[in-house]
């Protein structure tokens, strides 16, 4: 029989093999925190060391303003700082568009934009950075911005969301004359903040972890960012500095974990839906 | 109002042509050239030389067969355990937005940090080993032996994929009608007999989308092995994206690596047009950016 007791013991065992998944998900990261805070270079092995072995911001330290991680960071900070604000206006202007003007070529518009988000990247790697290698752009912050502008995610999100959205107070404001950029930026902008949410959050995810095209586009140092960076301290020494390694990866996750306990539910649907690839 | 829409329009147009359609076709031109940056005198047209060199060549072949491998090997892992966590979370009454959110959490996270995590966690002195230690088992060489270092890449895969197609799963289960679950409860059908007869045909659309995704996101896999093996030992862990990426950035073969990225792009085109044979879209309305991947799921009320 299927009795109610019989099922609460079947959720109590789901909740025990959850509990076990979740400590297999977190346990990296409680680890990488965990030897950051170390002393020393040596990575903590037992269970001893994990609680003993002694706490210190040692690594942090080494990794501060002036030193190269420092300088990654900043970088990263710099790129998504620029970069996902302009997404943001740039998804919201091209999606408002595509979903209300007469657009003639609108089906292809939305074709080749959902094509791009699905085929591999790294066949604009070549000629990008042959691009910017003429144009002067390697080692620019710009190099390092402006291929991020051309993400089509968000705009097919926002065209999207447009279509949901009702058309009414527009054309109100329209038949009462209002020039159709005082429409976009006081009436359409303001009521776009659950659909921008998604595009921003997500749009900081991918520019934020962004790897193989500033891997490419920056030739000197100072002028990586933090996973770039992260990614080449590994491999520069021969023997690796595991505590600033680690220190400056949980420095690259902090804005992650922090966006994701405010946004959690705008991530979700961002990558249901096609982001982050 | 056609001008105007053209306004909005503007901006993201020419940032989408100058720095995507555009490389995307000059890869397409570049891959019948010889084109070495460092000697630009040199270029020349070379017509399809460089796909029979692709396709006569047994580092390309190689690492198809690497990535291959990598598809094979962690698939059927990843979509049996994000099956069971989809599961599990399903059976929660309680506390599911915790769990949901904790194994959610890794897919958010950067693929370099990951992979650092993981470098530590196999190097020599590193936690694996001590525990293998621990067992008084000797050290194993997990990235520096050529039969454990693609496995080791590809269990670390698994980890960092598992939480974020148990939630598509997840979404998908949660379109299936409460009431149906009731009445299959009530007619005395049991758990196992529920989830392989009423759950499991209801989330086949979905599972199938996690298997092309998973499959196309492997086929491009690049950070992983640029930061655990630079495709050693011995190229046992050279993938497609990662010789492509050696080819024109350590070689200078651009015109080369812009043909292994047009093979790249035919077979995860190829991948596509199969999903989409087998996964059919209502028709008339603008495409999500899931349409693409056909993602047969709404985003779920969360």
């Amino acid at each position: 029989m299927n009795s109610a007791g019989a099922n609460r013991v079947g959720r109590n065992r789901a909740g025990w093999a959850l509990s076990a998944f979740v400590l297999l998900s977190l346990a990296p990261l409680i680890y990488m925190a965990r030897v950051s805070l170390g002393v020393g270079n040596s990575l903590p092995i037992a269970p001893s060391d994990w609680w003993g072995g002694g706490f210190s911001l040692d690594h942090y330290r080494a990794i501060g303003p002036g030193s190269g991680m420092g300088r990654f960071a900043l970088n990263s900070l710099v790129v998504t700082g620029i970069a996902v604000p302009l997404q943001i206006l740039l998804s919201a202007a091209a999606g408002h568009a595509l979903a209300r003007g007469r657009i003639r070529a609108q089906g292809l518009y939305l074709g080749l934009a959902t094509a791009f988000l699905i085929l591999p990247r790294q066949v604009t790697l070549v000629p990008l950075y042959l691009l910017f290698a003429k144009l002067g752009l390697l080692d620019t912050y710009a190099g390092l911005i402006l291929p991020h502008l051309a993400d089509p995610f968000g705009v097919l999100f926002m065209a999207h969301y447009y279509q949901t959205m009702s058309p009414e107070l527009e054309e109100a404001a329209r038949t009462d004359g209002w020039s159709p950029g005082a429409i976009f930026w006081r009436i359409v902008l303001p009521l776009s903040g659950p659909g921008l949410a998604v595009v921003g959050v997500n749009g900081f995810l991918t520019t934020w972890n962004a790897f193989l095209h500033p891997l490419v586009l920056t030739t000197s140092e100072s002028m990586r960012t933090l996973p770039v960076g992260l990614a080449l301290f590994a491999q520069s020494e021969h023997s690796v500095d595991w505590g600033a390694l680690l220190a400056g990866s949980t420095l690259a996750t902090a804005p992650v974990v922090l966006a994701f306990l405010l946004f959690q539910r705008q991530i979700v649907e961002g990558l249901l839906q096609g982001s982050g690839r | 109002m056609r001008s105007r829409s053209f306004l909005g329009l503007l901006p993201w147009s020419l940032c989408f042509a100058v720095f995507g359609l555009v490389p995307l076709l000059a890869a397409l031109l570049l891959s019948f050239y010889f084109m070495n940056p460092l000697r630009p005198d040199l270029t020349h047209w070379v017509g399809a030389a460089n796909y029979a060199r692709a396709l006569g060549s047994p580092a390309f072949w190689h690492a198809l067969r690497t990535t291959a491998i990598f598809v094979v090997g962690t698939l059927p892992v990843t979509l049996l355990l994000a099956y069971i966590v989809a599961a599990l979370l399903g059976r929660l009454r309680r506390g599911e937005a915790f769990f949901r959110a904790a194994i959610f959490f890794p897919a958010t996270l950067s693929m370099v940090v990951i992979a650092l995590i993981f470098k530590s966690l196999y190097a020599e002195q590193g936690l694996l080993n001590g525990w293998l230690e621990a067992l008084g088992s000797p050290p194993v060489h997990w990235l520096q032996d050529p039969r454990l270092a693609l496995p080791s890449i590809m269990a670390m895969d698994v980890w960092a994929s598992v939480g974020y197609y148990a939630i598509l799963i997840l979404a998908g289960r949660k379109t299936l009608p409460v009431e149906q679950l009731e009445a299959a409860r009530l007619e005395g059908m049991r758990t196992l007999e529920i989830e392989r007869r009423i759950i499991l045909p209801h989330v086949k659309p979905v599972l199938l989308f996690v298997v092309l995704l998973n499959t196309v996101r492997s086929f491009q896999i690049f950070i992983e092995v640029f930061v655990l093996t630079r495709g050693g030992p011995l190229d046992s862990t050279l993938t497609l994206v990662y010789h492509l990426y050696e080819r024109a950035f350590y070689h200078f073969e651009m015109g080369y690596a812009c043909a292994i990225a047009y093979l790249l792009l035919l077979l995860v085109g190829a991948i596509l047009l199969v999903q989409r044979r087998l996964v059919a879209r209502a028709p008339g309305e603008i495409p999500r950016a899931s349409a693409v991947t056909q993602a047969p799921v709404e985003a779920p009320a969360l």
